[in-house]
Order: structure tokens, then sequence, then C-alpha cells
């Protein structure tokens, strides 16, 4: 069976290769001046006052996608609480306080209010400057995980109230579904971007629903990210098969 | 009307996200009534949005309408045949979700809404899938339907047979997914676009086909076919239904592995279909020679199952072979056949899930040999699993058996024999099991050295059942039902062929209904599958799997690392057999 598989991986692989070296010799030529859809994505984020081009595309332009997107991300972190459930034959023991080395502590509280403050910074600079609510959401998840190294495990779960996360996630989501049908109701179109004012160019309430579609995707971000860690983190620390021995017998 | 075309996508999310939000409180049956309430209510939306899609709608989420005929939006799609997937998608939902009533014994702690919060994100993800105009959305939703398959398939946590059968799915799947991405990127760089039929001008503006065509046809075609179970694709699917809980397993045997076919049709349609594109010689070629291998491995590994989950899963991947044969040979009466064929099957093969599932709840046991005359006393699941079986025959008048005869015409020559054998070989493997599971008839079989038996099975409720719940029984009972009305009700079949034909086809419309010979052939099949299914009882020596049979079934090793090859195989089979056309344009 082992030969057979080799040998199908160097056929299939040599024929894909092959494919792929043909259909790249007739891509277009680096650094071309012909970019059709470039030039209408930027067209179209200018008119709507949004100085960050990917932000249009992700919160106006394709906004139906994004709302695909972030469903994936909501489906995995729904999926992962299924999956990684305490089973029958499985126990929780609460881990035992860890001696952290006292420069990774400090350094770690030290950094830890200034890594939240980036991630809602990115998060709410989202339809101006490079970033946004996926980016920001996960920053700003990982900034509460350097309590884990800096203090342990529980001091994490003491300011990660886990409903609270899995709550915002899920009505994050439903908002952004609801900002959605609201273009609707107003007789615009699913998830049209009428609603608001464009405001001022390169100010914070610029862009319409957009830094409302991306407020709602970088909590949504921040929630799933911190859920989908603590359930690995649970499995990693907490949860014990009940046939392993305890430590220490 | 076409505004409310997203509404198919958001309200099912919605009713996802609501009760997933306050999952800690809400009471069960609040959770389950919800679900109901949100899947039905968006099947019954579909089925209006359907009943006036003619003139087909397109819908441009965000009010992104095109401007000199070029737009920054995204286009969903309104036709018959997409609101015909997404009705058939949430229909059948509405159905799993019934099936499953009270149905886990445990669900996780403090997420009484998970089972349902995910069935209802699947059926929003294939309602996305069905109605997407755009190729990059087309794939979201393709990703989103695959996560939400992975979770649902390994939901049994405490079975390792059900974490390493999802584990499959979501290796062998993801890298479809990544073939399908890599393939949009290559259309993207040559045409600047994401819209399907705005891609299809930009490759006919540019010339006859080339590497680069044929490279990213290949790798979509790719994805797709890895959703649709094609062989050689297709290892994932036996191992995922085998141990997927029942009522997802009707969702992924009866739309999700169909929604594989529809996406390939749509996109060669839509994409792939002119002089651009992939020459016809060529795609019936790529699509009729897998599609014979399809049905052909899916017969035969259906035949010597014993597992009755394994031996329904072979047989989806057994039509759905049928299914590309059908749409292969790119003819109006083809894509018409294959519309109701589609239907029909969908009820039937969730119907028979649905009683292999009672069998599994009430004995705990799938095996077709240790179960041998145990569910004598279960006389209306083994009545409908026998009807089932005549379905998947394509007795008349039932749906499948309209589908079939109509493809079967478009088909034509040798073609039409492989259809009455492999529906008459699935279906025979399924008459044996009622034969012997349900009626005890034949000697008890002898076991086999080395083989998946089915038997040891955990049961999905909270210990085995005493008696069956009206549910699992009124379920099965009205998707039977439903096959039969479709190839009964007068005027459906037109209705079908004349909605799909103003989706594709060319403008060429088509009539579909019943013909003498196509009478003919499904009662030919129907008596052969009851011919196989005697024999096989009674001479069970005369039928036992021949010593050609074992290297088949040993290819289905459950070694990830043999499907990836398996996988890479495929593609460079699919780009050698749509190679010539592109070398002579």
């Amino acid at each position: 069976m082992n030969r057979l598989r080799l040998w199908l991986l160097a056929v299939g692989g040599t024929g894909l290769a092959a494919l792929l070296v043909a259909a790249c010799l007739d891509l277009p030529r680096f650094g071309g001046r012909s970019h059709p859809y470039g030039d209408r994505a930027v067209h179209a984020s200018l008119r709507r006052h949004i100085a960050n081009t990917i932000a249009s595309v992700n919160f106006d332009q394709r906004a139906y996608d994004t709302l695909g997107e972030m469903s994936i991300l909501f489906a995995a972190v729904l999926g992962c609480v299924v999956l990684l459930r305490q089973t029958r034959d499985e126990h929780r023991a609460p881990p035992e306080p860890a001696e952290v080395a006292r420069p990774v502590r400090r350094y770690a509280l030290l950094v830890l209010p200034v890594a939240l403050v980036t991630g809602l910074y990115v998060i709410a600079h989202g339809q101006l400057s490079p970033g946004g609510g996926f980016q920001g959401g996960v920053v700003a998840a990982t900034a509460l995980h350097l309590l884990y190294l800096g203090a342990d495990y529980g001091a994490l779960e003491r300011v990660r109230p886990l409903g609270v996360y899995e709550t915002t996630d899920a009505l994050a989501v439903s908002s952004y579904v609801v900002l959605g049908l609201a273009g609707l109701l107003a007789g615009t179109a699913f998830l049209a971007n009428t609603l608001l004012p464009y405001g001022t160019f390169n100010t914070l309430s610029s862009g319409g629903t957009v830094p409302l579609l991306n407020a709602a995707v970088g909590m949504e971000v921040a929630g799933a990210a911190t859920v989908l860690l603590a359930h690995f983190l649970d499995q990693a620390v907490e949860i014990e098969d009940a046939t392993e021995e305890e430590p220490g017998k | 009307m076409h505004h409310l075309l997203p509404l198919l996508v958001a309200v099912p999310l919605l009713g996802a996200a609501l009760p997933a939000a306050a999952g800690r409180r809400l009471p069960r049956a609040a959770v389950e009534i919800t679900g109901f309430v949100v899947s039905g209510g968006t099947g019954a939306l579909a089925l209006l949005l359907l009943l006036n899609s003619t003139p087909p709608m397109t819908e441009w989420v965000g009010g992104w309408l095109p401007v000199g005929g070029q737009s920054v939006g995204i286009v969903v799609l309104g036709d018959g045949p997409a609101l015909g997937m997404a009705t058939l998608a949430s229909l059948l939902t509405l159905a799993a979700l019934a099936y499953s009533w009270r149905y886990f014994d445990a669900p996780p702690h403090g997420h009484t809404g998970a089972f349902t919060a995910l069935m209802l994100l699947f059926q929003g993800a294939m309602c996305g899938f069905a109605l997407a105009g755009d190729l990059f959305n087309a794939f979201v939703f393709f990703e989103l339907m695959s996560v939400v398959a992975y979770a649902l398939t390994g939901y049994r946590i405490d079975e390792a047979r059900a974490v390493q059968g999802a584990l499959t799915f979501g290796v062998v799947n993801s890298l479809g997914a990544y073939a399908m991405l890599m393939g949009i990127a290559l259309l993207y760089a040559r045409t600047g676009e994401l819209g399907m039929s705005a891609i299809g001008r930009g490759l006919d503006a540019h010339g006859g086909p080339d590497a680069l065509v044929l490279a990213s046809f290949v790798l979509v075609m790719t994805g797709l076919l890895v959703k649709a179970a094609t062989v050689p694709f297709h290892f994932w699917l036996p191992d995922a239904h085998a141990v997927a809980p029942t009522p997802v397993c009707m969702l992924l045997s009866g739309v999700m592995v169909e929604l594989g076919v529809y996406g390939a049709w749509r996109v060669y349609g839509t994409v792939f279909a002119g002089p651009g594109g992939i020459p016809a010689a060529d795609l019936t070629r790529a699509l009729v020679t897998l599609g014979i291998l399809t049905a052909a491995v899916g017969a035969v590994m259906c035949w010597y199952q014993r597992h009755i989950k394994r031996l329904l899963a072979y047989s989806t991947i057994a039509h759905t072979g049928l299914f590309l044969v059908g749409l292969g040979v790119l003819t109006p009466e083809g894509d018409d056949g294959i519309a109701l064929y589609v239907v029909g099957h969908a009820a039937v093969k969730a119907a028979l899930f649905a009683c292999a599932g009672v069998l599994l709840d009430r004995f705990g046991s799938v095996d077709e040999h240790a179960l041998h005359g145990r569910a004598r006393s279960l006389r209306a699941t083994g009545v409908m699993f026998a009807i089932g079986a005549l379905g998947l025959a394509g007795l008349p008048p039932f749906g499948t058996g309209l589908g079939k005869s109509v493809a079967e015409e478009a088909a034509g020559g040798p073609l039409t024999v492989g259809y009455v054998l492999v529906s008459a070989i699935t279906a025979g493997a399924v008459l044996r099991v009622t034969a012997r599971v349900f009626l005890g008839l034949g000697p008890r079989p002898e076991d086999a050295e080395y083989e998946t038996s089915g038997s040891g099975e955990e049961p999905e409720t909270g210990g085995l059942l005493r008696r069956v719940p009206d549910t699992m029984t009124t379920v099965p009972a009205v998707l039977l039902a439903a096959a039969l009305a479709v190839g009964v009700a007068p005027g459906f079949g037109d209705l079908v062929a004349r909605s799909v034909n103003e989706a594709g086809s060319g403008g060429a419309h088509a009539s579909a209904h019943w013909t003498a010979p196509g009478v003919l052939l499904g009662l030919a099949a129907t008596a052969l599958a009851v011919i196989l299914a005697a024999l096989a009882v009674t001479r069970p020596t005369w039928l036992a799997a021949p010593s050609w049979a074992a290297p088949l079934r040993r290819l289905q090793s459950g070694h990830v690392g043999d499907y990836v090859a398996w996988l890479l195989v495929g593609t460079t089979l699919l780009g050698a057999l749509a190679l010539p056309g592109v070398l002579g344009g």
C-alpha cells in the first residue's frame, strides 16, 4: 500500500505541477497597467468616502462575502465547542498555580494593556488605515492571553467569563445580519450602504454603515478567538483522561 | 421580489446566531422549535421565490447594480435550478430536524442549541451556495458548508471512528477547496472579474482556451467534484457517512453531495461554455468518463457492504456518477432528467437513512449480518425500507424513475444500460438488506474475515430505544410520499424542465414526461434488483465478493494519505481528459 501511495503521489503531483507551471506562463506579466477590478473598487470606495479601499471591499462592495466569512468563523467556534466538549470518560482538574519568572511576568503585564488598546485601535480605524475588524479582533483577543503567560491559567479564567464571550460572538453575527436586513427594510437591498450619511473623508465616522459592520466583525473575531483558544487550552490544561494516572502517584 | 433572495441565507444565519446567544438559558424545546420555525420559514420563502422564478431573477447584494455592464458587487441568482436546490436543502433540513426531535441524549453542556444552530448554519450555507452567481461567493459558502459538515460529522466524539471520519472528510474537502480557490485566482488574474458570467465573457474576449483556462477549469472542478464524491475523489464519503449522526447523513447524502454536481453544472454552463472556455466535446469526455467510473465503483462497493449506512453511502456515490453522466452529455433533456432525478433521489435516500437510523437506535447495530431477522417487529420501517429500495431502482411512478428515464433517453445507447444496471444493483443491495433484516429470509450469512461490520455501534439516542418514536417513522413516510409525488404530480416534470432550460441549456426547451420505453426500463431495473436480491439471499455463495473486488475494497484504506494521493491523481486525470480540445484550439 505504501508503494502504491508513493506512485500515486508521484503521478498526481507531477501532473498537477505541470498544469500549474503551464498556467503560470500564461498569467499576465508582472507590473502591468491593466487592473480592471482594482480601478473600479477604488472609485467606488472614494465615492463613499472610505479611505481604506480594502475596508470598502470587505464591508461595502463585497459585504455579503464577509457575512459568509464571519459565519465560517462562527461555525468553526460552534464546531469546536461541540468537538472539544468533555466526554464521559474525561474529568476536569483545576491546574496548579505556576511559577513565572519575574521578567516574564513584568513584561506580560506591561504589554497587556498596550496590546489591548492596539487591538481596539486597529478595529476602530478599520475604514481609515490598514487593519480592521478581523485583524484587530485577533490582536485584542490574544492580548488577554498574556495573562496566561504572565500569571497562570486561573488568572486568565477569572478575566475570561466564557459565557460572555460566546454571547458576544453570537450577538455580533446577529447584528451584522440585522444591519444587512435594515438595508432591505429601507427598500434598497440586503447589506446596502445607503442608510447613514457618508460623512467627511478620512474621519472615524465616514463611510456610512462600514464602521458599524467593521465593529461587528471586530466583536465577533475577538469573542470567537477567545472562545476557540479557551477550548483548546481547556483540553491541554484542565481536561484529563479518567484512565490516566494522577501526576506524582 | 428579487430583493428577498439574500434572505434565504440571512434568515438561517440569524436563526443560528440568536439561540446560540441565549443558549445557556433557553430550554431545549424552545431551541428546537426555533429550529423548525426558521428552517420551515426559509423553506416556505424559497418555495415562494421558486414559484415566481419565471423569468429568472438576479439580485445585486448591497444594491451595486452594474454600470456599463460592470459591477464591484456580488450577484445572487434566482432562477429555477438555484431556487430549486435551495428549496430542496431547506425542506430536507426541516425533515432532518423533525427526525432528530429530542434525539441526542446529552447536548454539549451549556450549549443546548449547538446541534440546531449547526443544522441551521448548514441550511444557510447550502442556500448561499445554490444561489451564488459569483465564483468567489460560491467558494465562501462552499467553505461554510464544509466547516459545518465536519463538525456535524464528528458530533459523537465518544466514538473514535466518528472523529476519524470527520478528520478525513475535513482534510480531503479542504484540499478540494484550496484547489478551487487557486482556480478562482487564475481566472481572476486573466479576467479581473469574480462574477461567473463576467468571467465567462472575459475568457471569451481573450480568445481560445490555453493552459491557464485548462488549469483553472481543472482546479475549480476538482473542488466541486470532491464535494460531489466523484471517483477518485470519493474516498472521504463512505468514511464520513458511516459515522455521521443519521439526521446529518440525510442532508449530506440527500443534498450536499448533489450540490457539488449542481456547482459543476453551473460553473461549466456560465464560465467555461463559451468559445474561450473548455470545448463541449472535452467536457463530455471528462464528465462522462468520470461519471461511468464513479457509477461502476459505487455500485460494486455498494453491493459488497454489510454496514448498512456504508452501503447507502456507496449507493449515493453510484447515483452521483449517473448524475454526472446525464449532465455530461450536455443536452437540455439530460439537464431536465437529472434535475428530477436529484429531487427524487434526495427524498428516497434521506428516507432510507432515516430507516437505517431507526435500526441503529433500536438495536445498536447497522450490521446486515448481525441483524438477520431481528427487525421483524419493525413492520412500518421494513415496508418503508423496501419502498425506498424500489424508489432507488427507479420503479415508475417514483420521481427517481421519471428523472432516470428522461436522462436515459438523453444519454442513449450503451449509457442507458449503465443507468439500468447501476440503479438495479444499488436497489438490489437495499432489497437484500430488507429481506435479511426485516424478514429474516435466507440462511444467516457467514462472517468474512476482515470487514467493516457495523456491529457494536453506539445508538445516537440516550440508550437503545424500546419503541420507535412517531417522528422517526413519520419523516421517512413523508419523504417517500414526496418522492412518489415528484413522479405522479401531473405537469411537475414539465415545470422543472421549463425552469431548468430557462436558466441554462442555451435557450433550448425540452419536456420531461413518462414515455413507454422509460417505464419499461424502470420496470426492468426493478425486476433485476428483485432478482439480484432474491439470489443473494437464497444463494449467498453465488454472488459473494469475487477476488477482483478485493483490491477495490482495499483502496478504501481509511488512510488520509492515500486519499490525498488519489485526489492529486484525480486532478491530473481531469486535466488529461480535458486536454485534447485545448491543444486543438
